[in-house]
């Protein structure tokens, strides 16, 4: 999103944490310093340019190579799920010290009058060590509770810890999209300066999900590391395929307009580390997809699958917002799942 | 085998959770028996523990608003299980601001001690947490092991200084050496010693005072400046001062000369015996 390359198209491409974290890493020293930062692309080096403009002349540049990739696709209408709970993340975060470390799946159990977070008793329980602990709370607690069928998911601890820690950051309310197990379920941050989406598989009752974890797990990593090749041809085949059901039209957010500065300074001064905004440049953070995948080798119980989506602070470039999902391709296994419009072994 | 017990007092609440940190922190898996008046606390002296022995007692009158216990029998009125002791400091510390906290022993598969915890949230309205500690029930024929340790008759009792400062002290000893030489005399004098081929380091405490003795003979025989001495693993004293968080009450060392260091402390109403051998 070069000034000069305005009719540039977006740019899907992953960065390494391990190099941007640390740049973004001393708050502290930020906010102290930094007076602007600019976010910009060198397509003819595939960099990404993060430049620190800062107090006394300074300008410091870091320049991360990054890796075009297509990311995947998860088709997921979080809004049709039966049940949804907006909770704030301190209750949560109140409910996650229950839980040892080495717990890895918890179970959500729901029913119209309660809700219950507690171990997973799918586990194989080591008798001298492992500790069953539940924790119900009352509907009133939830900023947001509608229950439309009792239903009892497990899934991924740790997804939920990192996810709440993510939270914190932004002091908005979680909301839990969840069906049936099996069903993926969603839990979304929707904040002033963005709106994330953590899709997590949630185990399945059923025997017949030892099905194909081991494919699923792996193909996603075979795609990062060769990206352009494989996603050109799943990008093939997806056009193939009637539209409607692959693209997600997400209604763009509006954030600050260029003009009001002073949301500029909040923004700064709420210390998010994650959107500082260049003032009066139309440079911006380009939304990222970034998919991750944890292998569960030999693993017939729960494929782990996790995604999120940012959507990006605001930019005059309306049109970027329309088709946030534009040009994703799909994992090259769901497209058999697109085509009964299922979703139950993603 | 019944048991339960309820907490409705936030400071015996607090008391207990802090007795139950203590024990974490000091025996990885313990034994709590329990009899109509006390619960205890203990580590019985096996090779595995470097003959390490540990024996805490509460009164349970001083924190259980209600305490129903029947035991094996009705001549054994007692309960032993074995336990992870992590496990029932990490449910305690969930308990936090709890408005009651109860304790019974239960049956879900497999012997449990569940811990369930009314939490008041800011809404108003109760949490209700639980907590399934799986437990090993302790069978009779094993009792004889897990009896109250005699304390032996020291060649010298005396009171320890600040224990956080012991600490400190025992801390950067380790990196020295394994092995510590704790001696002591009727003076009112402390030493904390550490040798090797490099090096010696002693620390000396004065002035801690010596409680006065059980026995008017032996303090009377004994030359007051002659030092009673056990040489012991400085890992052990260090996992014996770590795991007091607070200063006690009252802290006594009793030393029986090359045999055995016996710490006697008080937390409050919470007596704990602490056992070091000497080294071998």
């Amino acid at each position: 999103m070069n000034d000069n390359d305005s009719t540039s198209s977006n740019l899907n491409c992953k960065l390494g944490m391990k190099s941007i974290l640390p740049i973004f890493r001393c708050l502290n020293s930020l906010e102290r310093n930094v007076e602007k930062c600019k976010i910009f692309t060198r397509s003819d080096k595939c960099k990404v340019v993060i430049e620190f403009l800062c107090r006394h002349g300074i300008r410091r540049t870091h320049n991360v190579c990054f890796q075009e990739s297509q990311p995947l696709q998860v088709i997921f209408e979080k809004n049709m799920c039966s049940n949804t709970l907006v909770i704030q993340p301190r209750v949560l975060a109140e409910a996650i010290v229950l839980f040892t470390s080495s717990q890895e799946e918890v179970t959500l159990a729901v029913t119209p009058l309660s809700v219950c977070l507690k171990s997973s008793s799918d586990e194989p329980v080591d008798v001298t060590s492992s500790v069953y602990s539940e924790m119900f709370v009352g509907p009133d607690e939830f900023d947001f509770f509608q229950i439309g069928v009792d239903s009892e998911i497990t899934f991924c601890f740790k997804e939920l810890k990192g996810i709440l820690t993510f939270s914190e950051a932004t002091h908005a309310p979680i909301a839990i999209h969840f069906d049936f197990p099996g069903k993926p379920m969603a839990l979304s941050i929707d904040d002033m300066l963005l709106e994330a989406n953590f899709i997590l598989a949630t185990l399945a009752d059923e025997p017949s999900r030892a099905s194909s974890p081991q494919s699923l797990c792996l193909s996603p990593k075979q795609k990062r590391s060769e990206p352009l090749s494989s996603n050109s041809e799943a990008g093939k085949n997806v056009t193939s395929k009637a539209p409607e059901c692959i693209l997600r039209k997400v209604a763009p957010k509006r954030l600050y307009p260029k003009e009001t500065l002073t949301d500029v300074s909040a923004l700064e001064n709420c210390g998010s580390p994650i959107m500082k905004r260049a003032n009066g440049d139309r440079s911006e953070v380009s939304e990222s997809s970034v998919s991750d995948t944890e292998e569960v080798p030999g693993s017939p119980y729960l494929r782990k699958f996790s995604c999120m989506f940012f959507g990006a602070v605001s930019s005059n470039r309306q049109e970027r917002f329309n088709h946030p999902f534009d040009g994703l391709a799909t994992a090259s296994d769901s497209e058999e799942d697109m085509n009964d419009g299922s979703f139950s072994t993603f | 085998m019944k048991f339960r017990a309820k907490i409705v007092d936030t400071a015996c609440l607090n008391h207990f959770t802090r007795v139950s940190n203590m024990i974490a922190k000091l025996a990885k898996t313990c034994t709590l028996r329990i009899s109509p008046d006390k619960l205890n606390f203990i580590l019985s002296d096996k090779v595995a523990n470097g003959g390490v022995s540990m024996w805490c007692e509460l009164e349970q009158e001083n924190f259980f608003s209600e305490f129903q216990m029947e035991g094996v029998s009705a001549e054994n009125n007692e309960i032993y299980l074995e336990l992870t002791s992590e496990n029932l400091s990490r449910a305690l510390k969930t308990a936090q601001n709890a408005r009651a906290l109860k304790i019974k022993l239960t049956n879900k598969h497999f012997p449990c001690l569940t811990v369930s915890i009314e939490l008041l949230s800011v809404s108003n309205s109760s949490r209700i947490v639980t907590h399934d500690i799986p437990v090993r029930v302790i069978p009779r024929k094993l009792w004889k092991d897990l009896r109250e340790p005699t304390v032996p008759d020291a060649d010298v009792s005396i009171y320890l200084p600040v224990l956080k400062t012991m600490k400190s002290i025992v801390e950067k000893m380790k990196n020295i050496s394994n092995h510590l030489i704790i001696e002591a005399n009727l003076n009112g004098e402390l030493n904390l010693k550490i040798e090797t081929e490099l090096v010696c380091v002693t620390t000396h405490f004065k002035d801690l005072g010596n409680p006065p003795s059980a026995s008017e003979d032996a303090s009377q025989d004994r030359n007051p400046g002659q030092m009673a001495e056990v040489r012991i693993d400085i890992r052990r004293l260090l996992q014996f001062l770590a795991g007091q968080q607070v200063n006690p009450t009252k802290a006594v060392c009793n030393i029986v000369s090359n045999k055995i260091v016996h710490f006697d402390l008080l937390h409050e109403d919470v007596s704990l015996q602490y056992f070091i051998p000497a080294f071998s």
